[in-house]
Order: C-alpha cells, then structure tokens, then sequence
C-alpha cells in the first residue's frame, strides 16, 4: 500500500475558478509556512529584537509577547527550526502552518471593503504599512497587517477560513472582487 | 452602537472585542483563609454606582486580562492596563 | 404642469417627468420632488388619517419632523411602512398608500372615533379597559390590537441586504446647511478628516429653500461652490440620505445611509440600507431648527402647515400649496413666507398676528391683522376658510391653506441622548442643548443662532475650535456677504385663546389641549406622566413638533415655567431606523461563523449526516444502504466499534500546548488532579473546577517534554478553558513562568477504536504499537508510513482498546483515507458524534450533560481523582465546604430500563414507586439516555441522592413533557467492561 499524505488547504473546494482578476483581489496563499512564537516569561525584549528585520520571514505582533510569522521561502519544518536555533531560550516556536490560513486583500478599495466589518481605523497615517494586530472582523478574530498601501494580509484560524471568505465576499458586494489562491 | 475600550497593547477597540468578568478588586485569599474571607471572595460584592475597576479581556485582540477603570453611571474610562502588571507579576 | 406646480422657479429638473402612484392613481413629479411635493403639485393634501380619531390629516412640514404625512412605500416584501413623505425622495415607479384608512382614504369607517371623541378622552384606555377582568382576554385586547398600530410589516422575508460600516474623522459634521457647510468648509481646508452627514437627498439643508442672497446670489449658488470644493478635498467624506441618528459613548455616532432607497429598481449586489458607526474625534452638530405650530381651533384640518414648510415647497420645489394662503404666526418668520409667497404670485388671504405691536410689515397689498387669532377652521378633507378673531371679533376668512409659524425650537436631540438634559432660554424661549463636553458642539441655528450670517460664522467658529484642539492651524475662509435677512423673533404663544373646536398640540397621536389639561387634573401633570397619560410625544415622530407646545401648556397650567416643567428623555433613534440595517450582513449563514473540521471532506465522502454543534458542522452518522433510520446506523456503528473498530472525527476538541519551566506547577493548580508528577511520553485524565467547587471541564494532560505539556479540552468549552487558563496566569499567578497557546486548528485528531484498532493502526504506522511499547495512556510522537510526523495517545472515551491520532489539519483527509484504507480487511468503519455518545454512555464517561455545573467530582464518582494532598488548586478550597459533602447529594448513577417499549429522555426526573411527583419528592435526574445495541435495551447515566447506595432499586423515571412513566432498575454507571479487560487489551 502507497502513502501519500497530500495537503489538502481549508478553502479547496470552496472557491470557484476565475476568468480575470478585479479592481480589487483576494489571494488564498497555500503554501505559506506560519509559527506563533511566545516570548519566554521575561524576555520579549530580547524575543522580539531577534524577530526584527528579516528577509526570510515576517514576524506580525499578535499581543505582548506573541507573534505570527510568516514565510514565504521556508517550508513549516525548517521554519519552525530557523526561528528555533534564532532564538534558542528566548522564546517557544510552535507550528501553524495547518492551523492558520493567510490571505491578502489588495485593491483600491481593500481599506473600505475592510471598514465594513473591521472598527479600527485602517487611514494609511493611523495603520501605516508594517503594522499588525489582532482585530475583530464581523465575528471572527483575524490577524491584520497592512503590508502596502492598498493592500492588507489577513490570518485566520483554519476552521473559520471559509466563514471569513465568506464574510469578505459579503463586504466587498459594493466593489468589486475576485478570489482565487495565490500563484507564486 | 459601540463603545470604546483603549487597550494598552492594541489602541482603541470596540467593546464587541472585549469580554468582561467583573468586580477586579476581589484578591484571591491564601488556600486554607477563613470560610468567610473565601465566602466574600466568591460572592459578596459591593455593587458600587461610579468609579469602578473590573476585569475585562480582549478576547479578539491580544487577548490579555486588563483592569478597566471605568464609571459605570456615565461610562466614562479613566485608565486601562494590563491585569499582571496590577498585581505585580514578574512580566 | 399640474394644478399647484408654479410655472417657474425651484430646485426641481422640470424636464424630467419623474411617473409614480398614490393610492392607487397615476402621478407624476419632477426629479428633485419629495413625494409630499409632488403630492401637493397634484393638490394632494390629504394623505392620512389620524391615528385615534381617523380625522382627515395633510402634510404639515418639509422635513423629518413630519407627524401626518405618513405613507407606505413599495409592496410585498419591499414594504415600508409609515415612510415620511416630506423626506421621501420621488423616483420613477414608486407606489405609495395611504395609511390608517378603511375602505378608502376619503371614507373611512374609523372616522366614527372622531364622533365618538368625547367618550375617548386621555386615559380613557386606562379606565374602560380595567374592569370586568374576564373582559381583558376576550374583549378588550382584541378590540385594542385591532386599532393598534399604524401601518402594516408584510410577512415575506426582505429581498434586500444591508451592511455595517466603521468610519472614523476628526470631524463629523451633522447637517449640511449653512453652520454645517461652513464648519466642514473650515475644517477641511485646515487639513482634519471631515465627514458630513445629511438626512436629505440634497445637501444645503436650510439654503436649498432660502432666498436670502449671499454673495448677490441665490444661495444654492454659494452652497453648490462649497460642496464642490469639499466633493474634491480626498479627506472629506459626503454622506447624503444619511440620518445620524444616535450620539453614542466615547464620541461613536450612529447614522443610517439610504443607499438604495430612492430606486424602484434594486441592484442586489448592493445594500439598500448602511449602518455607519462614526468614531469620531470632535463633532459639530449643525441640524438647524424646528419650527413649531400654533397650537388653536381645527389646526389639523388638511391645508395647515407650518410657514416654513410653505416657503421650502414653493423655494425649492416651486409648489404652491394653496391658491389662497392665510399666514398665521407669532413672529418674523410668518412675513418671511408672505413676502416668499408673494414674490411667486402666490395670492395672500391676510397675515394674522399674535402680537399687536410688531414693527414687521407685510408685503404690499397684503391685509394684516394684528393682534388676531385663529380659532377655527372649515373644510372636510382641506381647509376651506378659517375663522379670526380680534378682540372678539370673528371673521370668517376664505383661503385653502394656512402657512403657521409658532417660533422656533433648536434641534438638539443628538446632544441629550446620552443624559444631559436639555436647558431652557428664556431669552429664546426655547430648550437648548446643554454643554455636553469638548467631543459635540453645536452650532447654527441648533445653538440659537438663527440669522443667515450668525449661522455661517458659528458653524466656521465652532469648527476653528476644533481644529486648534487638535494642534493644527486654521485655514482661512472668506465669509459670504449676507443680503437682507430675516431676525427670526417671536413672542411664545403655547396655545391660542378661544378655540372653536379641537387644538391639537400632538397630530399624530390626537393630542388635544383638553387631554393635558384632564391630565393635570387627574394629577399627571409632571411632563413624563403627562407624556403616557396622553400619549402626547409617543408616536412615531416623538413629539418632534407637539412636545415644546405640550411642554409649555402644562407649565401654563401648572403656573410655573417651562424650564420647571422640562422635557421628557431623549433618546436614539432620532428617526426609526429598520431592523434590516441594525443587522447588517449578521443574517442567514453570517449571522454566526460555522467551523469547519479539518476531516470535513472525508467525513463527506464516506456519506456522512451533519449536525451543527455549537459553531461547528459535526459528522453525526454514516448511513448505509439499506438503513432507514439515524438508530439503525447509529446502532451499526456501535456494534461496529465494540465487534472490529471505528473511525471517528474528534478534530473540535480544544488542544493547548503549554511551555515552560513552571507549567507542571500551573496545570497542578488548574486540574483538581495531581500532575506534577506526571511521567513524559504520558496522558492523564484531567479535571478542572470552578473555583466554587464545581466541575468546570475535563480533558486529557498530555506530557510532551519535562516543561511541555499538550491539554485537551471539551469541544464545547475550549474557548471557556483558554480564557480562564489566561486569566489564571495573568490575573492570579502572574508570577508564574508559563506561556500556551491553543494549537486546536494545527491538528487533525481521529479516534480509533475497537478490538482491532491496533491492528489497523500498525498497518500505518511504522513506530511499534504492541502494549509494551505503547501502553494505556501512553502519548508520543509518532512517524506514519509515507514520513508523516503524527501524535497518538492511547486513549479511550468508548472503553475499547484506542488511540487518537493526530496529524497536521491539511494531512488529515489523506491519514483518515489511509487508515480507512488499512481497516476495511477488518471490519472499520466511520462512527459520528451519535454513536460516540451511545459509546461512551456505555461506559458510564461523564460529558456536560452531566458536567452541567451543579455537579462536583464525587457526584459525578470521580471524588478519588481529588489531590487532597495538593497545597492548592482552583476549586479546592470552597469544595469542602458545607453542602458539597452532603451524604444525599445526587450521585451519578446507571438506569437500565424495566419496560422494554419505552426508552428514557434526558431532563426525566426520578421518583421512588408510587410517589407523587412534587419537588419534595423529588430524587433526581436523568443526564443522558440512549439504546444500548450492546445490552439490548434502553439505558441512562443519571444523578440520584445518594445513587452509589441504591443500585439494584427500582425507580420510576417520571417524564412529564412526554407524559411518560418508566420504571427503572438502578445500576452502575459504568454498563460495559467494569474491569476494563477491553480497554487495557
């Protein structure tokens, strides 16, 4: 008997194929490699100097402490060892490769499409480009980080991956929207 | 409609995103304090109208415990901080 | 043209014809009419019928103030209800109905109250309904439900969608007059993210019907440069059709946008309605004035208005509302619409008075009467003459509409809807808003300020303010030359002397002054009883007009002033808003997120029966061919699992990893249990109380490493145990050095269980699985054939011999398929959610539907799991308290049922034979109940007092919502394998 253990993404099988991209667009990233890291007791400071400035992998706040990192080049396994041998005691790394999805809104209208169930303010002069945190969107709590100025990366816990696509769609009726998963 | 909650780690927040417990005065007695202490810990509480301190967590943000000290007549937030740092906690 | 269209001047596009329906008759307006305009150019003035007496009424005003112009909108599942004409926008297409009318507007049955009025006087409800009691249900609250209620909901659901909006500023403006325009003007040239509101269609508010010259022109001119200018600043936002209805806490503002409103055809794709929650630093609050009626004989004969409406239709709509209009006011504002008038051809019928010594002229040619009164009108359903009065003089003066102006009130309501109680000027004669702090000020004619020019340097000055508060510097702006403007003064007149027939102070209500002069009798007096002894103030407009003349006829009779009488309580909404925008998107499939297990697709695949389980979407049962009900392959499945072995989904589970050096030392206070010592590569079952003593949750202790633990939590609780594992470590032993974080999405976790479980799992696993290598209660990491990285845990909810693997979530369908794959040869197969409770009742396993919160560890027969040794842990302390060690609590025990045909249902309660059922008697409940395929027959896991002392006892299980009587043989709890020979295989 052959084992062949094949991922399968939270949203397959809920989006439909597109013939073009809109105005504004919803990539589904499949194969971005995601941790948590958590500051060892007393050492956020040194935790998060480690984190900073990196071009292997982001490192979004979450909370004190606490952030969600991202790449686009390590694979969940070496990730997770990267951040690991970084940041040897300072910290606990655990995996959410499978336990996050990540998606990125980008378009004229992401910040207005996002206003529509996001309460901060997301003015390019009170979120700028860098910033994340950890907000409410309609029911469900997702990461946002502001990654340009038109465009903003969402994380989400995998089992509401589909009611947050879902809840997207719904506010973005008034613009217009494509969705598909990301190509890279 | 809304209300607004500063979070010391987050800014300000929607009460939506917060959830909130209570009384934040009571101080967890020592294991084997008198039946009464544990008894006003558990449920004697002065239901006070005005300045008031609760415990509020930012379950969609960061998802921290925070002392709120708020009016409860006129809603009015006078500071917001973080529970562990209240209680003198290592972090 | 149609009959009351003036052939020039307005707002409106005279060349576009803009079709719609009234009651049923073809129309037709132009764009830029509101549906009461168009109605008054077809010289429809009649449009309602009051709501107590059926009396004929008309439109009174030009604004959301409006109490009679009340129609219905649309039809089918599109109605609106008790729209307001005066701020409806005209489109091609609209129908519109007539409300509170039966069988027509013109003849209408009800109109008999009217005859009937001086049997129902105020309070008359209160006094007639009291009494025969037997009445009430039979008579009197059908008679009341019947005329209740003042237009109709349809039943069909709203096609429509609507959505909810944030928006912040550092500056709203509420109203985009002349205050407003110049507010946002100043604030938005100083660099400050502005947002102006406006309920109307079109923005200029009070300079769309102004004839004042600003700048030597037409003040819409100035108006239109302004809004421009704004149109093209990138930080301002224009809101027009958008109501700010609400002033909430921390400066957030409610306001309702009308998207899609003025449209007979609806573009699905977008909302009809938004909500916008406006957080904003500062506002201005610019929404003008009201003007106020006069309050004397016939007033609510069609054909009345208000002046300033009379002047709005015929400046801005060019619609004259009557041929012949008699003007009856009490100050400057009334000879503003004369000579309005006047100027549009409009023939004056006379200008009559209050005061006798005004310096105002009226236009030349136009009779003036001073010192007069109206104390009467005639007509049926409009006004044909009315009846003056000067020094006991009467005249009966033909004319077919009556402009009135009562003074003005300053729109304050946004500025006292969070507690601060409106402050009367006596200078003014008004309420005014109180100061409300630096986050709302208000400016224009809202502050008092009712002069053009006075309006304009307000709103621009209150702006400045603004925008020196928040450290920018102002912009320059060139005031407007101000032509010839109107002091708009005015002596009070609450209610004029020597009415004839019916002065009504609220119309929609029929609120007449004898009502508050009964009601101060009758000792109602105060202005809150006065309000719901009446009901003056409580119809749909909320006394926006009626309640000032109110106010100041009780303080007449009362002898005091109105301040002493004050006003009765603002709050939101300042105009209905519709449920459909209060719930935005949250409806249908998005009014709460569904969670999706990772093993969805698997669980699909092999034919699975959903269920929703809290958020998430639970496989039930696996129906076969063949099986015709959910008990026959829930039974199957049973069988299945205690015979061969079973695949189930336990993915919902909460799983938390906990790290670091002090999170043996935190868990030990978290779990009832002891786990300090807890062995690595080692799963424990884990209890967690309240700290009250009672059970909060349980789940297994899993350690990974000497300072790595992974704890599982129920489905049903996982956000509840995260939250009080948070609170534990942030609020009570901050001092601790432990961190965790819920990993329940990174895994999918399947349960295998059954005498072959091992077997089928080795076929998958290359690591050894024998007892030795992987004994109960073992917890590893593990490598699947094919090199995946997995978790298993030789645990058991069923009491068979089984594990649960875990493997990362997007591995999951592809683990479960292998699994399913390796099992077929022996038998596996899929059990759901059902026949995992059936299981595990089976085995006497406790979930919260014994775990309800009234039950502590010895109830439920885990009393030995208690640490007693433990220094601490939450629930310790209050568990040994009195009552909670009570000798007859009730203890978790079985029932096997005695009569094979009837089955037990969960929420039964347990009486000794022959008991009457009372409280008294009462011995206990059943928890759970199911079929037991293994034992043949009906079984419950229940608590009894004192339940461990009684098996062998029969009971009766007394289930009174089916009306049911069971008797019972009390058992043991644990119905299957008591010496787990199965488990420990």
């Amino acid at each position: 008997m052959a084992y062949d253990y094949q991922a399968v993404h939270a949203l397959d099988g809920t989006i439909g194929a597109i013939s073009e991209r809109r105005a504004n667009h919803l990539a589904v990233h499949r194969a971005t490699a995601i941790a948590v890291v958590l500051a060892a007791p007393g050492q956020t400071a040194e935790a998060a100097g480690i984190l900073v400035a990196n071009g292997e992998f982001e490192a979004r706040f979450s909370g004190p402490g606490e952030w969600l990192i991202l790449s686009e080049v390590h694979a969940p396994e070496t990730l997770c060892a990267e951040l690991s041998v970084r940041l040897g005691d300072f910290a606990f790394v655990i995996d959410q490769s499978h336990g996050r999805v990540a998606l990125t809104l980008a378009g004229p209208d992401a910040a207005r499409i996002l206003a529509n169930g996001i309460a901060i303010d997301l003015h390019a002069d009170v979120f700028p480009v860098g910033r994340a945190a950890n907000v409410l969107c309609n029911h469900l709590s997702v990461n946002l980080a502001r990654t340009a100025a038109d465009s903003f990366d969402l994380v989400v816990m995998r089992s509401f991956a589909e009611a947050l696509v879902d809840d997207l769609k719904t506010m973005a009726r008034s613009h217009e929207l494509s969705v598909d998963f990301a190509t890279r | 409609m809304a209300s607004l909650i500063p979070c010391p780690h987050c800014g300000t927040r929607p009460r939506q995103e917060f959830s909130v417990r209570g009384d934040a005065t009571p101080v967890r007695p020592a294991p084997m304090a008198a039946d009464e202490v544990w008894n006003d810990y558990m449920h004697v509480r002065a239901n006070p109208r005005g300045r008031i301190r609760e415990h509020w967590q930012h379950i969609a943000g960061c998802r921290r415990w925070l002392v709120v000290e708020r009016d409860n007549f006129t809603h009015e937030v006078f500071s917001v901080s973080d529970a562990s740092l209240e209680q003198g906690g290592a972090r | 043209m149609t009959a009351f269209r003036l052939a020039a001047g307005g707002l409106v596009d005279r060349s576009q014809t803009v079709p719609f329906s009234f009651d049923g008759a073809r129309l037709s307006g132009h764009a830029g009419d509101t549906l009461a305009s168009a109605l008054l150019a077809n010289d429809r003035l009649l449009v309602g019928r009051s709501f107590k007496y059926h009396r004929p009424r008309g439109i009174v005003t030009a604004g959301p103030a409006e109490p009679n112009a009340l129609v219905t909108v649309g039809s089918g599942a599109r109605r609106d209800p008790n729209t307001k004409a005066t701020v409806a926008e005209l489109y091609d297409g609209l129908t519109a109905t007539s409300q509170n009318r039966w069988p027509s507007l013109s003849w209408d049955i009800g109109a008999v109250n009217n005859l009937m009025s001086r049997f129902l006087s105020a309070g008359f409800y209160y006094k007639t309904f009291m009494w025969p009691a037997a009445f009430w249900e039979k008579v009197y609250e059908p008679l009341i439900r019947h005329a209740a209620g003042l237009g109709r909901t349809d039943l069909p659901r709203d096609p429509d969608g609507y959505e909810k909006s944030w928006a912040h500023c550092d500056l709203l403006v509420v109203g985009s007059g002349p205050a407003g325009l110049a507010a946002a003007l100043v604030a938005a040239r100083s660099g400050l993210r502005v947002i102006l509101a406006e309920q109307d269609f079109a923005l200029g508010g009070a300079l769309l019907s102004e004839t004042t010259r600003l700048d030597g022109e037409p003040p819409v001119v100035f108006a239109r440069r302004v809004i421009e200018e704004l149109q093209a600043n990138p930080n301002v936002t224009l809101l027009a059709r958008t109501t700010v209805f609400g002033w909430y806490d921390d400066n957030v503002f409610g306001a309702v946008e009308r998207v899609q409103k003025h449209s007979a055809v609806v573009d699905a794709a977008r909302p009809v309605e938004r909500l916008w929650r406006i957080v904003a630093k500062h506002a201005v609050l610019a929404t003008g004035a009201e003007e106020r009626p006069l309050v004397f004989g016939g007033n609510d004969r069609p054909g009345v208005m208000t002046a300033s409406a009379v002047s709005a239709y015929a400046n801005r709509f060019g619609v004259a509302v009557g041929k012949s209009v008699a003007v009856f006011t009490n100050g400057s504002s009334g000879y503003r619409t004369a000579r309005d008038l006047t100027s549009q051809g409009i023939e004056i019928a006379a200008v009559i008075d209050t005061r006798t010594n005004a310096a105002d002229t009226a236009p030349d040619g136009v009779r003036l009467i001073r010192g007069g009164s109206v104390v009467d009108t005639k007509g049926r359903q409009r006004l044909r003459a009315i009846v003056t009065d000067r020094g006991g003089f009467e005249e009966l003066l033909a004319c077919d509409a009556v402009a009135m102006s009562g003074g003005w009130s300053p729109v304050i309501h946004l500025a006292c809807q969070r507690g601060g109680k409106p402050v009367w000027s006596e200078a003014l004669q008004a309420f005014m808003a109180p100061e409300v702090g630096a986050g709302l000020v208000i400016a224009g004619a809202a502050a008092g300020h009712y002069r053009l020019s006075e309006c304009v340097e307000d709103g621009a000055r209150k702006a400045s303010a603004v925008v020196e508060a928040l450290g920018h510097s102002v912009a320059g702006f060139d005031r407007p030359a101000v032509g010839e403007e109107v002091d708009p003064s005015f002596t009070a007149l609450w209610h004029v002397p020597g009415a004839k027939s019916k002065a009504f102070v609220d119309f929609q209500n029929d609120v007449h002054t004898k009502d508050l002069g009964l009601a101060v009798r009758e000792g109602f007096g105060h202005v809150e009883h006065a309000k719901r002894y009446t009901t003056g103030g409580m119809a749909t407009d909320q006394g926006k007009l009626g309640n000032i003349n109110a106010i100041g006829i009780l303080a007449a009779m009362r002898g005091v002033s109105p301040a002493d009488v004050g006003t009765t309580t603002f709050r939101p909404f300042y105009t209905p808003v519709s449920f459909g925008a209060l719930a935005g998107t949250s409806v249908d499939e998005h009014a709460m997120p569904t969670r999706r297990s990772p093993l969805h697709g698997w669980a699909a695949r092999n034919g699975a029966v959903f269920i929703d389980a809290g958020l998430w979407y639970r496989s039930s049962w696996f129906p076969k061919e063949g099986e015709k009900t959910w008990r026959d392959s829930v039974d199957r499945e049973v069988r299945t699992v205690r015979e061969n072995a079973g695949l189930c989904d336990v993915s919902t589970l909460g799983k938390i990893e906990v790290f670091g050096p002090d999170a043996a030392e935190f868990l030990n206070r978290l779990y009832c249990n002891p786990v300090l010592k807890l062995p690595i590569g080692k799963a424990r079952y884990g209890l967690m109380l309240r700290e009250d003593g009672m059970v909060y949750d349980d789940g297994t202790v899993s350690r990974l490493g000497e300072a790595h633990f992974l704890v599982t939590t129920t489905t049903a609780m996982a956000g509840g145990v995260l939250s009080h594992m948070e609170f534990a470590t942030q609020v009570l032993w901050p001092d601790l050095r432990v961190r965790f974080l819920s990993v329940s999405d990174q895994w999918a976790q399947m349960s295998i269980a059954g005498p072959k479980a091992r077997t089928i799992l080795q076929a998958v696993v290359e690591d050894d699985l024998s007892d030795a290598a992987v004994p109960f209660l073992a917890a590893r990491e593990v490598r699947l054939k094919g090199n995946l990285k997995a978790r298993l845990f030789r645990i058991s909810f069923s009491g068979e011999l089984a594990y649960e693997l875990a493997v990362p979530a997007g591995h999951g369908e592809a683990a479960a398929d292998a699994l399913m794959r390796a099992g077929q040869p022996h038998g596996l197969c899929a059990y759901g959610v059902e026949a995992l409770n059936v299981l595990r009742i089976e085995k006497g396993h406790v979930t919260h539907a014994e775990l309800d919160g009234r039950v502590t560890p010895d109830d439920a027969g885990l009393g030995r799991m208690m640490g007693s040794a433990k220094h601490d842990f939450i629930g310790k302390r209050l568990s040994t308290r009195f009552g909670l060690t009570a000798a007859d609590r009730a203890q978790l025990v079985g029932l096997k049922a005695l009569e094979a045909d009837k089955d037990f249902r969960a929420g039964a309660h347990l009486l000794k034979d022959g008991a009457k059922p009372s409280t008294l008697n009462d011995q206990g409940w059943v928890s759970s109940a199911c079929f037991s395929p293994t034992l043949g027959g009906h079984i419950a896991l229940a608590f009894l007092k004192s339940g461990r002392e009684r098996y062998g006892e029969k009971i009766v299980v007394w289930d009174q919502l089916r009306g049911v009587e069971t008797m019972a043989e009390v058992c043991n709890p644990v119905f299957v394998d008591p010496e787990n020979r199965k488990l420990m295989a």
